[in-house]
């Protein structure tokens, strides 16, 4: 037990450490969202000192660009969902290293969704009149009491699901399915609800006709899953930017370079047998006859640092697994190339393309003098009839950090859907509105088009409109299956649906007022200030998540190299290859 | 690069632990002088919570002792910001009364005298203002609220062709801004006025965007009233000043009303516009009104929020 929490520390601290090793540019991106944090930090401390009055809300328009920004974030948190139901109810295999890129972004989004409801209230010192138990907390009347508990909760249960997974690759065992799949299961549900409880937030007011429509819960789940996955498109693909060196100079020339076929190989023999067996336990239940078929299908490399085992786009029909060294394996995508994760002793590499005789989705080195068990496939089909074999060699092929594009263009189908029902549901409400012409569409009229020579929000909703437009037409036509089209999509998503649901949807509802007054409302320089600085938390916040994730992802940290020196302090990773 | 991208060799020890000192500290450093000057703005605070204030307890978990120490310290705050020693009641709802406003709009004149003895009665902030009433004119023949003119200025009133309407808290049955309190801080007492603990409410506004009447105001700022105009006949939820980040609106006049007295702005209305009692009494004028008048208006009746806040006309 208290060896476990031990080594919890470690894994705490090797974590922080290496969210703090960086190249020059990495250094200058945290640098300057630090920056943009504390001028958002100094703005909320001069609202703190003498009041919103400092930001442009009034009585007549009494939330602002804070509820705005908090609507959007709650719906990129809950768009995290959309990536873990395909993978965990219908197996896709294209999304699962994203799942728990996903979560992190969701945990970094309500991060920011809790900081903008924080600045947002006149008395943040009062914050623990909210706590249940301590303070009075009117549930289940208050919309706002159920929100205050939907999003802790979605806070917890994602920290612990990404928190739990990523503990269990670091510390290389398998996570056990009672301490996290329940809690996925739970938090798909719990995702669709965060989201509509905030669009209860508003739907509930009776006094307001703007939101008092119940088509309001829905466009806010369409639209969340279609900006959230959006986002997930762009930020992917800067993990995949980040992590990867470019490949032109270096990384292939070197790997061209490369002998393939390695100088020095002999036959296998059962002591090569009994090497892997003690790094690889489930190899003793492999029957004595068979081990003899499969050392005779076999043969042992010795390899030198740099040396290439296989190379990404070939086909032939090897696997292999390490004996004793260890082994890189990268991949170039978009002329970079990447590392999708370091193998040691007893792991296997090369086994996909072998089984489903597809070409090498990578490229293979030794990184150090090395001493690799060559398998043919029927060889290694003949070990996986040994079902703690198969176990761990298929649990072990689902462990890898690929971000294909195959992946992307999952995601872009859910922005494809998710953006043709957002924009029927948008057109479904300026219907009813404009069509039936009621008393009660003064505050779409004043969104639209202008109300009594007012119209602050004219252009702001028709680029909004035009924005989500131009994306869904992208969206269904073939060029957005190239990235470049596929990333201004996404661009035009975010913006369109943060113009639209943020300012588009708060604002108007406070025009005009109940008693018919209008007064408009523009952020002013100290609240503008203050939202920055909180995106710039969130960023931060996701920058972070990722510098810790992706070298555990990729088998670079990990409770093996625990011990070994590195440049901060106990910290074995690398700085290079995540910088570039 | 070539051979291996993955391991970089540990440096030597000690010329690195020196170097890697001296630039994390550097670092530490200037990031500490940021921070500290990120928060140089809280200096300006005017009005940082005590600790018995911070950790002031709710309304209604208060003891008759707390209530005593609590009106006790706002007396000793407000003299020794007014310099003038203030009367703090917690006075609580009296047995068998509901209260009930009726306004006829037949005799109302648009004078707003009524929104200036508010002001007066109840320590609104003059600056930025505050006002618990908005007076509405209105085209005669017409309830359209949007198109009431707020900001009317003529000579001299009432104007031909107006009709014009005050509008404060409607002191509903069904108050849609009790519902949306996450923190329980207004609620409806028993004689039908829903107040608001001004030392529990947190500031988010959730009841001003529920309320369909636009009676509630928040302090933006920390309010101002002139220490010469301070009413220091006072109430705990009532007309004690506020403080910067929370809630306010009109509350009948709690100071006045539970002791027998007419809200301020009745007693000041020329035009003998207003009337207000208690509707659980068969003799009072109010439950004349209702019983003899054959139309009123709840202003927004369709929401269900029920007020009891009544207006009529003569006939």
């Amino acid at each position: 037990m208290r060896r476990g929490i031990r080594n919890y520390f470690v894994f705490l601290k090797r974590c922080a450490c290496v969210a703090f090793v960086g190249d020059w540019r990495y250094y200058a991106w945290i640098g300057l969202l630090a920056v943009i944090c504390l001028l958002g930090l100094n703005a909320w401390c001069r609202q703190f000192a003498h009041g919103l009055i400092v930001t442009g809300m009034s009585d007549e328009v009494s939330w602002g660009v804070y509820i705005a920004n908090f609507t959007f974030l709650v719906g990129v948190a809950a768009a995290a969902v959309m990536m873990v139901i395909p993978v965990y109810i219908y197996k896709n295999e294209d999304l699962h290293d994203l799942v728990i890129f996903g979560e992190l972004l969701a945990v970094a989004a309500i991060l920011m969704c809790l900081a903008f409801v924080t600045v947002d209230l006149g008395r943040p010192d009062r914050f623990w009149h909210l706590i249940p138990g301590i303070g009075q907390f009117n549930f289940p009347k208050s919309m706002l009491s159920w929100d205050v508990i939907v999003l802790n909760g979605y806070l917890l249960l994602n920290v612990h699901i990404c928190g739990y997974l990523l503990y269990c690759r670091y510390r290389k065992s398998k996570p056990s399915k009672w301490f996290y799949i329940p809690f996925v299961f739970i938090a798909i549900v719990w995702a669709v609800s965060i989201h509509t409880v905030t669009a209860f937030l508003y739907v509930g007011l009776g006094g307001r006709p703007f939101w008092n429509s119940s088509i309001v819960g829905p466009r806010f789940l369409a639209s969340a899953f279609t900006a959230g996955p959006a986002l997930i498109i762009l930020a992917m693909q800067v993990v995949r930017r980040v992590t990867s060196s470019p490949s032109p100079a270096t990384g292939s020339s070197a790997v061209g370079s490369a002998p393939l076929a390695p100088s020095k190989h002999r036959g296998a023999t059962l002591e090569d047998f009994a090497l892997l067996s003690r790094h690889l336990p489930e190899m003793a239940s492999v029957p004595s006859e068979s081990r003899q078929r499969v050392l005779s299908m076999a043969e042992v490399l010795e390899v030198e640092p740099g040396e290439a085992l296989l190379r990404q786009g070939e086909t032939e029909d090897r696997a292999f697994f390490i004996l004793r060294g260890s082994v890189v394996v990268r991949r170039t995508e978009g002329g970079r190339f990447r590392i999708t994760r370091t193998a040691g002793p007893g792991e296997q590499f090369g086994e996909i393309s072998a089984l489903n005789a597809t070409p090498r989705t990578a490229t293979a080195m030794a990184e150090e003098p090395s001493l690799i068990l060559s398998l043919s496939a029927d060889a290694l089909r003949l070990l996986m009839r040994s079902p703690q074999v198969n176990k761990i060699v298929r649990s072990r092929m689902s462990e890898r950090l690929l971000i294909t594009d195959r992946a992307l263009m999952t995601l872009r189908s859910i922005v494809q859907v998710s953006m043709l029902i957002n924009v029927f549901l948008l057109a479904n409400e300026v219907f009813k509105e404009f069509y039936s012409g009621n008393l009660h569409v003064v505050s779409s009229k004043y969104l639209f088009v202008g109300l009594r020579n007012h119209h602050a929000l004219v252009p702001w909703i028709w680029t909004a409109i035009a924005f989500n437009l131009l994306a869904m037409v992208l969206l269904v036509l073939p060029v957005s299956r190239s990235l470049r089209w596929l990333n201004l999509t996404c661009v035009l998503c975010i913006v369109g649906i943060w113009i639209e649901k943020g300012m588009g949807l708060v604002v108007p509802g406070f025009i005009p007022t109940p008693l018919g007054e209008i007064m408009e409302y523009r952020p002013s320089l100290n609240e503008t200030l203050v939202c920055f600085g909180i995106w710039a938390f969130g960023l931060l916040c996701y920058t972070i998540f990722l510098r810790m994730s992706v070298p555990i992802l990729q088998g670079r940290l990990s409770k093996e190299n625990e011990s070994v020196p590195g440049p901060s302090g106990g910290a074995a990773v690398p700085a290079a290859p995540l910088a570039g | 690069m070539d051979k291996t991208p993955i391991m970089n060799p540990a440096p030597p020890e000690n010329a690195m632990g020196r170097r890697s000192f001296l630039r994390t500290s550097a670092v530490l450093a200037t990031g500490l002088a940021a921070l500290a000057a990120s928060l140089k703005p809280l200096l300006e605070m005017n009005d940082f919570p005590s600790m018995e204030r911070f950790l002031q307890k709710y309304y209604k978990e208060m003891t008759p002792q707390d209530m005593a120490k609590v009106l006790k310290r706002i007396e000793d705050e407000v003299e020794q910001q007014y310099g003038l020693r203030p009367h703090v009641r917690d006075l609580k709802p009296l047995d068998g009364v509901e209260y009930v406003y009726c306004l006829n709009l037949t005799r109302c004149i648009g004078c707003r005298k009524c929104v200036h003895a508010c002001v007066a009665e109840n320590n609104e902030s003059r600056d930025p203002e505050i006002q618990y009433i908005r007076v509405l004119r209105l085209p005669d023949g017409s309830l359209d609220i949007d198109k009431a003119e707020h900001f009317y200025a003529p000579d001299s009133v009432p104007e031909k062709g107006y009709f014009y309407m005050p509008v404060q808290c409607q002191q509903c049955k069904n108050p849609p801004c009790v519902k949306v309190c996450p923190v329980h801080a207004t609620w409806q007492e028993t004689d039908g006025i829903t107040v608001i603990d001004y030392d529990w409410c947190i500031g988010c506004r959730y009841c001003e965007a529920a309320c369909p009447y636009w009676a509630r105001r928040f302090n933006f700022t920390k309010p101002f009233i002139p220490k010469e105009r301070l009413n220091p006949d006072m109430a705990y939820l009532g007309n004690r000043p506020r403080r910067q980040g929370v809630m306010e609106k009109c509350h009948f006049c709690i100071q006045r009303t539970r002791v027998g007295r007419y809200p301020a702005c009745l007693e000041v209305c020329p035009a003998g516009a207003r009337k207000f009692g208690n509707i659980l009494e068969p003799n009072s004028e109010v439950s004349y009104i209702l019983r003899s008048k054959r139309v009123f208006i709840q202003l927004k009746e369709e929401m269900g929020t029920s007020p009891r806040f009544f207006y009529y006309f003569d006939v």
